[in-house]
């Protein structure tokens, strides 16, 4: 093994450690430059990353089920239990779909929509080295999907794109410590602010000091100005634990994320949210148009006969309308 | 280290930047997962002098820069492992053979991997970054610290083999 040493490492050194400060200072005070390079960059590893995800997706699989192993008894155990609840809800459900019938009528009524959305595979996740949580999707601008637009999977939330090239796109996960979303509790209508920790839980952070917080809540995104980057009603998580503490000036609570971030593969990004979000003025129903028919009056014949009482009856050669 | 090994190192630790991201990433390791790169670049350094070391670290240092889901400045990997790059290159000096010593090579590198992390960490601190909580990134520096200690002898020889087939005469003497 060579070894060498004395000035010349030093002084490299110094300018290699200069140059980086340089760089650090470049980005820091936003140049272009920088994040130029890594659009470029991300331009280029997406179909290789695409094409290596597709080669290793098994063993990264395999590795996974090794490792949820001694859990798979206990969990057919725990759906086998599950699936009897649900036979049994089932019937409960009946009752339940006729409500909803007419409630779907209602909401139908108010001019709520559905989000507009392009469904993604995971092609990549973060570098554990880099403390960062996202993950690469193979969808881009050409797609519709730019930045800042809220990213979900089959259980709710996921995270937001954090940056979109022509076929790929990088989300900043949720739990990512610098991911922080509008929320409110469905139950109490309160609202807060959830943050990403690194890991499975949230930080959850009523506004309100007096803001009503229970166990079992059930959070949905409270929605951004122009839907960006959140549209409002994704579900999020659910509370598993209140700080009853006094030492805060605002109520906390730990979150459970509905989706799970370890094991996404497929993720939708919502393109397009409704026009009108359910806090928007209902338009009242036009009230119905009432025509009235007229039938002009006889002119009295030459032969002085007298006329017949005119009545009014319905002609569609000489009407008059109007409007109410 | 020649301008041909400098390219030859960079794209190596391309296609191990990849790896990373595709396929470790996705593995689900106990204990917060496994930065195969930075053990592979470390373990690179380690074989080199301290001019070399320092050269192998700015552009291994500028990969993870380079990489689109880091959130951290442009630079900050590069000035990280430049400096620990060339703070191994010179304690490695002080040991005799350490590439002959799995454990003591696994011990070595696993400490520079730490290092790198938790030096990254105070500076997302300095410069007023997300740092998540610290029960977390202490999981992460200890899951990094375990699989390096454990999984770095394994592919030192292979490495190595690489580092011979590609240094020239002159850098052999």
């Amino acid at each position: 093994m060579a070894r060498g040493g004395g000035n010349r490492s030093r002084l490299l050194l110094v300018i290699l450690l200069v140059t980086s400060l340089f760089l650090v200072t470049l980005d820091l005070r936003g140049s272009g430059v920088t994040n130029g390079s890594r659009s470029a960059i991300q331009s280029f590893l997406a179909p290789i990353q695409k094409g290596v995800s597709d080669f290793f997706a098994p063993v990264g699989r395999f590795f996974g089920d090794v490792k949820n192993f001694p859990n798979v008894k206990n969990e057919i155990a725990a759906l086998q239990s599950e699936n009897a609840k649900l036979k049994s809800q089932v019937l409960v459900n009946k009752d339940i779909q006729g409500q909803l019938k007419q409630l779907k009528g209602v909401l139908d009524l108010a001019g709520r929509g559905g989000y507009r959305t392009v469904s993604a595979r995971v092609i990549g996740h973060g570098s554990a080295a880099t403390f960062s949580q996202t993950i690469t999707i193979d969808a881009g601008t050409s797609d519709g999907v730019n930045v800042d637009k809220t990213v979900i999977s089959e259980h709710g939330l996921v995270g937001v794109v954090k940056s979109a090239e022509a076929h790929s796109a990088i989300v900043l996960l949720m739990s990512d410590p610098a991911f922080k979303v509008g929320v409110r509790i469905a139950r109490s209508q309160s609202i807060g602010v959830l943050s990403g920790t690194g890991g499975n839980n949230f930080t959850l952070q009523l506004l309100d000091p007096a803001g009503d917080i229970q166990k079992g809540d059930v959070l949905f995104t409270n929605g951004s100005d122009n839907n960006r980057p959140f549209v409002p009603g994704v579900p999020t998580g659910q509370v598993i634990a209140v700080d009853h503490t006094s030492a805060t000036l605002t109520q906390t609570a730990t979150v459970k994320s509905y989706s799970d971030l370890g094991n996404l593969g497929v993720v939708s990004v919502i393109i397009s949210a409704p026009t009108t979000a359910p806090h928007t003025m209902i338009n009242p129903t036009p009230r119905p148009t009432v025509i009235i028919y007229v039938t002009p009056t006889p002119t009295p014949s030459a032969t002085g006969t007298p006329s017949p009482t005119p009545s009014p009856t319905a002609s569609p050669t000489s009407t008059k309308k109007a409007k109410n | 280290m020649s301008p041909v090994r400098i390219g030859f190192n960079a794209s190596l630790l391309l296609v191990v930047f990849l790896l990373q991201e595709t396929l470790i990433s996705r593995m689900h390791l106990p204990l917060s997962g496994f930065s195969f790169y930075l053990a592979v670049l470390l373990l690179m350094v380690l074989l080199e002098n301290r001019t070399g070391a320092v050269i192998l670290g700015f552009v291994g240092g500028m990969i993870l820069d380079l990489s689109p889901a880091s959130e951290s400045p442009f630079g900050q990997w590069a000035l990280i492992i430049t400096a620990i790059s060339y703070l191994i290159a010179v304690n490695a000096e002080s040991i005799d053979e350490i590439v002959g010593r799995p454990v003591g090579l696994g011990l070595f590198v696993a400490l520079g991997t730490s290092l790198s992390l938790v030096a990254y960490l105070l500076m997302n601190g300095l410069l007023g970054l997300a740092t998540g909580t610290a029960g977390r990134d202490a999981l992460v520096i200890l899951g990094n610290f375990f699989w390096t200690m454990l999984l770095a002898p394994f592919f030192m020889p292979l490495l190595i083999v690489i580092r011979d087939a590609t240094i020239g005469s002159r850098e052999r003497i």
